[in-house]
């Protein structure tokens, strides 16, 4: 805007500037014109009546006092013979094509240079009977010159400044009017992380910005009511759901303690049920957790622990936790980092080392090895999945964030391997994806996931400020590594003032799925 | 001997599914629907352990514990659907000894009752009295009072949880390790049972709860006890 303002203070000034000067040229010039000839046309009489009266000696002519006063500059031709009042101003110096018009009786004049310096010369024909005499007046227009030299200088100055002018407004009012969409592009980016209270300022000192600001507000108003309705919604949903899954596992339980009274075929179908029920509590509780970070509403639970015995822990646990896995794979931990201290979730954590062993089991042919080491070099492979700290509304994709690791603190890398096909390349950034079984798809039946526990796992690693990516192992399997930042300073909230806790973190909202390993016979 | 367990849920399904199912474990169930319903069937037989579902009609799961913890020691479960901080901790603050979330393996919550009930027997091999502050703690009698024989109610776990810090006094003993101890669980146990247990004790053990001189915060590492 600041441009078109220039450019057209720039374009208008010209106009202007240009009008003005060949106005003023124009009449300045023709008035001088219309003078230098009355006044050669009146010398002109005086010449001819001289002449009329007296000898035919051009000099004699020009010396009479009449001439000489009013007609510093002049040339009389009188029968071929030149003579002119001044040295500067003689036959030769009147432009040719004028005498020889002047000779054939016209009367004329026309502008030239004399000595370097602009002029007019006019021609009259002398009409005295008997002789053949044309009279010439030169005018110096030197002055006139300057006059709009100077004139010429002014309207370029004016027109600068009115240009500079113009891109000072331009600016001032493109400005003013941005302002109110640099803040409502600020507010939008506001609202798109999660912070729906946002609202735009009424705009008290413009009246074209109401308009705007007020339509805004209500778009957002509705925004906001119709997100807190799906909250809603879906927290109606889980508790709805969450109650006859009680009960049917409690009966489940229940019929299962009293198997041995059941015929085969009962017997049979309550294996079945007991199957199918657990697969659909867990995907209810899955999906309970992927919609509750969609809606912006992290629980987080951060402790303070050794990475060494995190790892393995949550490997056994984990590994407890899959069906098919007899006993969990070798955790091998890099020296360096084994007594390191990190905040993490650790029910969470134990969920996505649960889930990546499963994942390993079900399509990598098993997990051969688990690796704990500091993450040193850059990845090898694709580029890091990043997010905003906070999750945008109705994402997805639950990709992890990258805001602790960016900053490039030190970090410890967690890795799953199997030898399973790997993953293709095509398909590293889709495995994250809800419902996304790739090769998988399409096998339903036993031994197949629901599809969530890769975007679980990239969910859990998000909120816990990390990162997980898949690469490819040695040997050709697939190798998820999880990043998490290290050190003793939580990614999340403290706990409310005056807490007390030992190196932990606390964000409203706590996180456990039900299931919780309990040791019997042990405590006291 | 079996033992009396108190639910209270509004839910007739759950109710009832649970009932079976810890009856199947051999325990005796009374149902109540309700806080009030709670509260009455306590007052006339009271239970061994109480099941209360936070999210009742009336009066809420809180305050029903509370009501209980005003009258009795007896061991709370507090059973919750949602698993917000707020919920959980609110619960323990109110007086329960553990939690559980819907929807719940019958079994874990079969554990969780026994655990409790084991709660009761101190540990072997232990002097007869821990003394600190102004304070006498005896572990083979249960007791816990001050130097003037005023006694102080503790519930088992509380009363647990400090046997535990004495016997290791002038020791950091980190939170996997008391809930090891004291709730029975794994690594993966959740540490805010710890934490607001603490914070119960020090509002009945120490001088000023705010500036704990007894109950001490390690950072980053856990609670000790200095005498």
């Amino acid at each position: 805007m600041t441009l078109l303002f220039t450019l057209g203070a720039f374009c208008l000034s010209v106009l202007m500037g240009s009008i003005s000067y060949f106005t003023a040229r124009h009449y300045l010039v023709g008035g001088r014109v219309s003078t230098s000839v009355q006044q050669a046309y009146s010398n002109a009489q005086v010449v001819r009546t001289t002449l009329a009266a007296s000898s035919p000696d051009p000099n004699a002519v020009l010396d009479s006092p009449a001439i000489r006063v009013s007609a510093p500059n002049s040339v009389l031709v009188v029968d071929g013979v030149p003579a002119s009042t001044s040295l500067l101003v003689q036959e030769s110096t009147i432009p040719a094509a004028l005498r020889a018009l002047v000779g054939s009786g016209t009367p004329g004049s026309e502008t030239f240079l004399l000595a370097g310096q602009p002029a007019i010369a006019v021609g009259v024909p002398i009409i005295v009977p008997g002789r053949h005499a044309s009279y010439f007046e030169v005018f110096d227009l030197s002055d006139l010159q300057h006059t709009l030299s100077v004139l010429a200088l002014a309207l370029v100055a004016a027109g600068l400044i009115t240009t500079v002018l113009g891109a000072l407004v331009g600016r001032r009012a493109s400005l003013r009017s941005l302002r109110p969409l640099v803040g409502v592009s600020r507010a939008a980016v506001a609202i798109a992380n999660g912070r729906l209270d946002t609202r735009l300022p009424a705009a008290v000192d413009d009246p074209d910005l109401v308009g705007l600001t007020s339509s805004f507000n209500r778009m957002v108003d509705q925004l906001q009511e119709r997100i807190q309705r799906e909250t809603r919604f879906t927290s109606d949903v889980s508790h709805e759901l969450r109650s006859p899954l009680t009960t049917l596992s409690a009966t489940l339980e229940v019929l299962e303690a009293h198997r041995d009274e059941l015929s085969g075929r009962a017997r049979q179908a309550l294996s079945l049920l007991g199957d199918d029920l657990r697969r659909f509590q867990r995907m209810v509780s899955e999906l309970l957790e992927i919609s509750r970070s969609d809606t912006g509403s992290v629980d987080v639970v951060l402790e303070e622990v050794e990475v060494g015995e995190l790892v393995q822990r949550a490997v056994e646990a984990g590994a407890r936790s899959v069906p098919g896995l007899t006993r969990p794979p070798p955790v091998d931990i890099d020296g360096a980092v084994r007594h390191a201290r990190l905040q993490v979730d650790k029910r969470r954590f134990e969920r996505v080392m649960a889930n990546l062993l499963e994942n390993a089991a079900l399509y990598g042919g098993g997990p051969t090895r688990v690796t704990v080491g500091p993450a040193r070099a850059a990845r090898n492979d694709a580029r890091p999945r990043s997010a905003d700290p906070v999750p945008p509304i109705g994402d997805a994709s639950g990709r992890p964030a990258q805001n602790r690791l960016a900053a490039g603190g030190p970090a410890v890398r967690i890795a799953v391997e199997d030898r399973g096909p790997g993953v293709p390349e095509t398909e590293r950034d889709r495995v994250f994806e809800r419902f996304y079984r790739g090769q998988a798809a399409g096998r339903r039946g036993r031994g197949t996931g629901t599809g969530l526990g890769l975007s679980l796992v990239a969910e859990h690693v998000r909120v816990c400020g990390g990162a997980v990516w898949v690469e490819e192992a040695e040997g050709g399997g697939a190798r998820f590594v999880i990043e998490l930042p290290l050190g003793d300073e939580p990614v999340a909230l403290q706990g409310p003032p005056g807490s007390d806790e030992p190196g932990r973190s606390e964000e409203p909202g706590g996180f456990t799925d039900g299931r919780r390993n309990v040791r019997e016979g042990a405590g006291p | 001997m079996s033992n009396r367990i108190l639910v209270v849920e509004d839910d007739e399904r759950i109710r009832s599914s649970i009932a079976l199912a810890l009856e199947g474990e051999g325990h005796e169930v009374d149902e109540a629907a309700s806080g009030e319903d709670a509260l009455d069937h306590f007052a006339a037989q009271p239970s061994d352990v109480v099941l209360i579902d936070l999210m009742l009609p009336g009066m809420d799961g809180f305050e029903c514990t509370r009501a209980l913890r005003r009258q009795s020691a007896v061991p709370i479960i507090i059973v919750t659907a949602r698993t917000d901080t707020h919920d959980v901790v609110a619960g323990l603050e109110a007086g329960a000894d553990d939690y559980v979330t819907k929807p719940f393996v019958a079994k874990e919550l079969g554990a969780r009752i026994r655990a409790l009930l084991r709660r009761a027997r101190p540990t072997q091999g232990e002097p007869n009295v821990h003394t600190f502050g102004d304070l006498e703690l005896m572990p083979e009698q249960g007791l816990l009072r001050r130097r003037d024989g005023t006694e102080v109610h503790c519930t088992r776990t509380e009363f647990r949880l400090l046997c535990e810090l004495a016997a290791n006094a002038n020791k950091v003993l980190s939170r996997e390790q008391l809930l090891d101890r004291v709730w029975g669980y794994d690594y993966f146990g959740d540490g805010r049972l710890v934490d607001v247990h603490i914070r119960r004790l020090r509002t009945k053990v120490e001088p000023d709860p705010a500036l704990p001189r007894h109950i001490l915060t390690v950072r980053g590492m856990g609670y000790k006890l200095v005498p």
